[in-house]
């Protein structure tokens, strides 16, 4: 370790950039594999039944207690379904637009890796300079808007490419729902960032590090409920799943996708996911810091215990996602629109006036 | 800026914020109140709304009259003369808002109004800057306005088809203007008029330079419908509502004039090259000198082919731009708005004639108004008045706003170097008699069409034409209680 | 490292230039997707050169408004007006022609101008979104008020046009 210290700055930025991209990549990635076992368990208890419970290596029935017990669980289910998705004949319907048809998976893959980017996931590690966010912008939050915003395309021409109505339908579908909701998210953090003064995201959990009693979500619960909502919306995940809501579409914008590129939209689902739990972590449960209030870590011990509350953090989002999704029956389209444009943006309006207000009454 | 500063903001502007204010009331009044009543009641109580609002920021304006103000880098400059023409404008809209009385060519007639008072907040910023940020922005509330205004009867494909039109046009034309406002900033590091013309002299010949001012004259060519800009104005004049036909035949005109007068006049002063005869230098005198050739010999020639008479009023409107060009080209902002603001009075008046005929015989052609003597004594003075002043016979006021135009441009240079394009002004003026007498041939000398009955228009309407017909006649009887207030 | 801006703004224009010619002109394919895809790229090669400039807010706004909602409402309209027939259309020879010349005057004007132009000095530019601000509510206060008109207008011509009359 002692020789990375006797590198320039600019090499050592480098390489720890590099590391830190590889981390989170390998974090997210395995994160969205077990998403979907979660989502499967957490399914199968809502609805009283085992869920994934057979799977497993041969060796693994050698351990004794742990290894049958690992296998009830499933853990070992998502290394199967992953198989899976290579080993399936990877069909490419023969009317379908073909460069489209294959960039498709990938545009909607992409933008949900690149906003975990600018998403604070730990204090330091090390020394204080080493801030463990991969790119620290000072217009965070606008970078992965923008980001977010790209994400449709990959569903649009998802639906564009398979030149057939239920996709078609689909991806109209999800471009209309998608720009409305964003719209909504936006103004819903207009107000957090009045009070924080800052775009930048690490401000944001600095301005939350003192524990509980100072994270966002007390102060601006309206904009919480807001944006947690968008982006259930954004993510396509039910009760706002019209994009691919099965009982009317068929499968919507992936229905004409096999193995590995129906694997990409899957994964990118999840990943948004944890894209939008991440920023809601940020944004309104204190980022990396501890309920107790925390100071950025000074120990590579404590960095990582901020890094693993933020995980924690996280996880527990998800898991009110996958909640959600066997809780509540799906909207109709027009009902979707109408909560969007004529309730969530005039209250994400009225909040922002009166935060502004308020930070105008009480600021100095 | 401290609070001190936005409280003056606030209170210099109090005449544009009633006038949104005008805005708000009316589409909520509109939506909330009225939504069971008939179109012609809630077009008449849109209507009164927008006439109250708009006298309470008339009389704001006239209380604030003597106010002289230039804040935040040039976005706001207000001297007597800015809120005079505010006053005009707030006039004409005033009579545009009751022609959305006569006749129903919309259910939707809250909005309409509201966007004429939305239209005319934008000329009333517009007229109030010398900035050019503030200059296109303005510019493009009023054009948005009228765009969506064009394209309200869409129970009419000629509506769609003009609002087609003058969108694709003037969304170029704004392009255009953008971009030459892009280079003037590129040029001299600044968008505030008075910066521009310290700095910009130092460029005068310079390609950059020529490039900025052909693009700024060019997006300015179509608002004001000059040749070669002028193809959307035909079919805009034509398909568009009677109302909004008729106010982008006036308060749009008088908005443009004023600013591609205080554009050329104040922020490239320097750099004006010379139009005069035989001594042509490049220059954006040269290039208004062509523009203004252009659309008076084209407007008139064409407008002697036509048989609708709201396309003869297009073309009459590409000539009178070209008139009008001339005053800036005099350099005199008295005439340049003398000139405009009787044009828009006079034009408003028409439009308002042609929307009650329109109204109640269905008939959109020259022919449409035989023996109108007859059918209504008070519409056919009025409209002889208005068209005898677009001829320009005196004592009404197209003869001096030509007179003024004219003679401005004859003063400029030495040995009256422009002499060629007063010359050419006044030999159009004698070809146009001939297209407006053809008119009024119609009105006062041809038979009574069989089966055709009285036309009325509603009593309002009745009295703000008669009352424009006579702001027409006072104002070319004596000029001076007009244009006093212009210098 | 003025050299790796320099680098970087050259291959961000490039693509900006390369990306808009396929926009209007691609010689693989007339499907008009494929040109609003284009001009997405566009977009973004633009917004690359803004954060060259130090002008970040207006990078990220520029991806998250045009390539982000115009452009997606863009392809909107186009898938749904499925312009096939567009597809079919040969050239036209005389347009061609016309819009060359006129790109090769334009463009001939423009070289000159700018070969003749002396750059302006250097002025420090904060496009970060503390002091964008600040100018947008100081300096700038009353266009960026009158844009709320503007959309108003915007949204009331929107609405009122795109819904059908009811007879």
């Amino acid at each position: 370790m002692d020789s990375i210290k006797y590198l320039d700055p600019t090499t050592q930025f480098v390489l720890f950039s590099i590391l830190k991209v590889m981390l989170v990549f390998a974090v997210a990635m395995t994160g969205v594999a077990y998403s979907v076992l979660v989502e499967r368990k957490v399914s199968a208890w809502i609805q009283d039944r085992p869920g994934p419970n057979r799977v497993a290596p041969f060796f693994v029935e050698f351990i004794p207690v742990i290894g049958p017990w690992l296998t009830r669980l499933g853990i070992f289910q998502p290394m199967a379904d992953g198989l899976k998705s290579f080993l399936k004949e990877d069909f490419t319907p023969s009317y379908v637009r073909k460069v489209y048809f294959w960039l498709a998976p990938a545009i909607a893959c992409v933008p949900s890796l690149m906003t975990l980017a600018v998403i604070p996931f730990g204090s330091t590690l090390g020394n204080a300079a080493n801030k463990m966010v991969i790119a620290d912008l000072n217009v965070g939050i606008l970078y992965s808007f923008g980001i977010v915003s790209l994400g449709v395309y990959g569903i649009v021409l998802a639906g564009y490419a398979a030149n057939s109505k239920y996709p078609f339908l689909g991806g109209i579908r999800s471009s209309a729902q998608m720009i409305s909701y964003e719209i909504a998210m936006g103004m819903s953090v207009v107000a957090v960032f009045l009070l924080v003064g800052d775009l930048n995201l690490s401000s944001v959990v600095d301005y939350q590090r003192g524990g509980l009693h100072q994270w966002l979500i007390w102060k601006q619960p309206l904009a919480f409920v807001i944006f947690m909502i968008a982006a259930f919306a954004e993510t396509n995940r039910l009760p706002f799943d019209l994009p691919e809501s099965e009982t009317e579409l068929v499968g919507g914008y992936h229905t004409e996708y096999s193995s590995m590129k129906f694997a990409l939209f899957f994964m990118g689902e999840y990943a948004a996911m944890i894209a939008a739990s991440g920023m809601m972590v940020t944004l309104f449960l204190g980022g990396w810091s501890s309920p107790f209030g925390s100071e950025p870590a000074g120990t590579i011990l404590g960095g990582l215990v901020h890094i693993g509350w933020f995980l924690a953090k996280v996880a527990a989002l998800m898991v009110v996602f996958i909640w959600t999704r066997w809780m509540l029956p799906r909207f109709r389209y027009d009902q979707l629109m109408d909560l969007g444009w004529r309730r969530f943006i005039p209250l994400a309006l009225a909040n922002i006036l009166v935060t502004a207000l308020i930070v105008a009454f009480t600021h100095k | 800026m401290t609070n001190g500063d936005y409280y003056q903001l606030l209170k210099l502007l109090a005449p544009e914020w009633t006038v949104v204010g005008t805005v708000l009331a009316i589409l909520f009044a509109d939506l909330q109140f009225w939504r069971n009543r008939s179109v012609a009641w809630r077009s008449a109580g849109a209507a009164s709304i927008l006439s109250l609002g708009f006298a309470a920021a008339a009389g704001l304006l006239i209380w604030k009259r003597a106010v002289t103000a230039d804040l935040l880098g040039g976005t706001l400059v207000l001297s007597p003369t800015s809120q005079y023409v505010k006053l005009a404008l707030l006039g004409l809209a005033i009579v545009t808002a009751w022609l959305c009385t006569e006749g129903e060519f919309t259910k939707h007639v809250g909005e309409f109004v509201a966007l004429i008072a939305l239209a005319t907040a934008g000329m009333m910023f517009l007229v109030s800057t010398e900035n050019l940020l503030m200059v296109f922005v303005a510019l493009e509330l009023v054009s948005l306005s009228l765009y969506v205004m064009t394209a309200f009867n869409k129970r009419s494909p000629r509506s769609a088809e003009a609002a087609l039109k003058y969108f694709l046009f003037g969304g170029m034309a704004a392009a255009f203007t953008l971009f030459g406002f892009s280079f003037l900033y590129g040029l001299t590091g600044s968008i505030h008029l008075p910066t521009i013309a310290a700095k910009i002299s130092w460029h005068a010949g310079d390609p950059l330079t020529l490039v900025a001012i052909v693009l700024v004259v060019a997006g300015f060519g179509f608002k004001i419908a000059a040749v070669p800009f002028h193809l959307w104005a035909p079919d805009a004049y034509e398909g568009a509502p009677a109302p909004a036909a008729a106010f982008i035949a006036s308060g749009s005109k008088v908005a443009s004039f004023f600013v591609l007068g205080k554009l050329l006049s104040v922020g490239l002063p320097g750099v004006g090259g010379s139009g005069a005869w035989k001594a042509f230098s490049p220059g954006w005198l040269a290039v208004v000198a062509i523009l203004a050739t252009a659309s008076m010999i084209f407007g008139n020639l064409a407008a002697l082919a036509q048989s609708s008479l709201r396309r003869l009023l297009a073309y009459s409107a590409i000539a009178h731009a070209g008139y009008a060009l001339l005053a800036i080209i005099g350099g005199s902002q008295p005439a340049l708005l003398y000139y405009a603001i009787t044009y828009a009075v006079t034009s408003v008046g028409i439009f308002g004639v042609v929307a009650v005929v329109e109204n109640r015989t269905g008939n959109e052609d020259i022919a449409g108004l035989a023996g109108l003597r007859e059918r209504s004594f008070l519409l056919s003075v009025a409209l002889s008045v208005f068209v005898l002043s677009l001829a320009g016979v005196p004592p009404l006021a197209g003869f001096f706003g030509k007179f003024y135009a004219f003679a401005a441009a004859a003063k400029l240079g030495s040995s009256l170097g422009y002499w060629w394009l007063v010359a050419l002004a006044l030999g159009a003026s004698c070809v146009s008699l001939f297209y407006y007498l053809q008119v009024l041939k119609q009105v006062w000398v041809a038979p009574v069409p069989e089966g055709q009955g009285k036309v009325a228009g509603g009593w309002v309407v009745s009295i703000l034409l008669a009352l424009l017909a006579l702001a027409v006649l006072v104002t070319g009887a004596a000029p001076e209680l007009l244009i006093r207030f212009l210098k | 490292m003025p050299a790796l801006t320099d680098l970087l703004f050259y291959g961000f224009a490039g693509l900006a230039l390369l990306f808009g010619f396929l926009c209007v002109a691609n010689p693989l394919s007339r499907n008009p997707v494929t040109s609003a895809m284009f001009l997405v790229l566009t977009i973004c090669s633009l917004a690359g050169l803004f954060v060259l400039l130090n002008a970040f807010f207006l990078a990220a706004v520029q991806v998250l408004v045009y390539a982000g909602a115009v452009m997606v409402l863009f392809l909107f309209v186009i898938m749904l007006l499925d312009l096939k027939e567009e597809e079919r259309r040969k050239l036209n020879k005389v347009a061609l022609g016309a819009g060359t010349v006129a790109v090769a005057v334009i463009a001939g004007i423009l070289i000159r101008a700018v070969t003749s132009a002396k750059p302006a000095a250097d002025k420090l530019v904060e496009g970060t979104t503390k002091p964008l601000g600040r100018i947008l509510f100081t300096e700038y206060l009353l266009p960026f008020e009158i844009l709320s008109l503007l959309l108003l207008v915007a949204m009331v011509g929107v609405i009122l046009l795109s819904k059908k009359e009811l007879k």
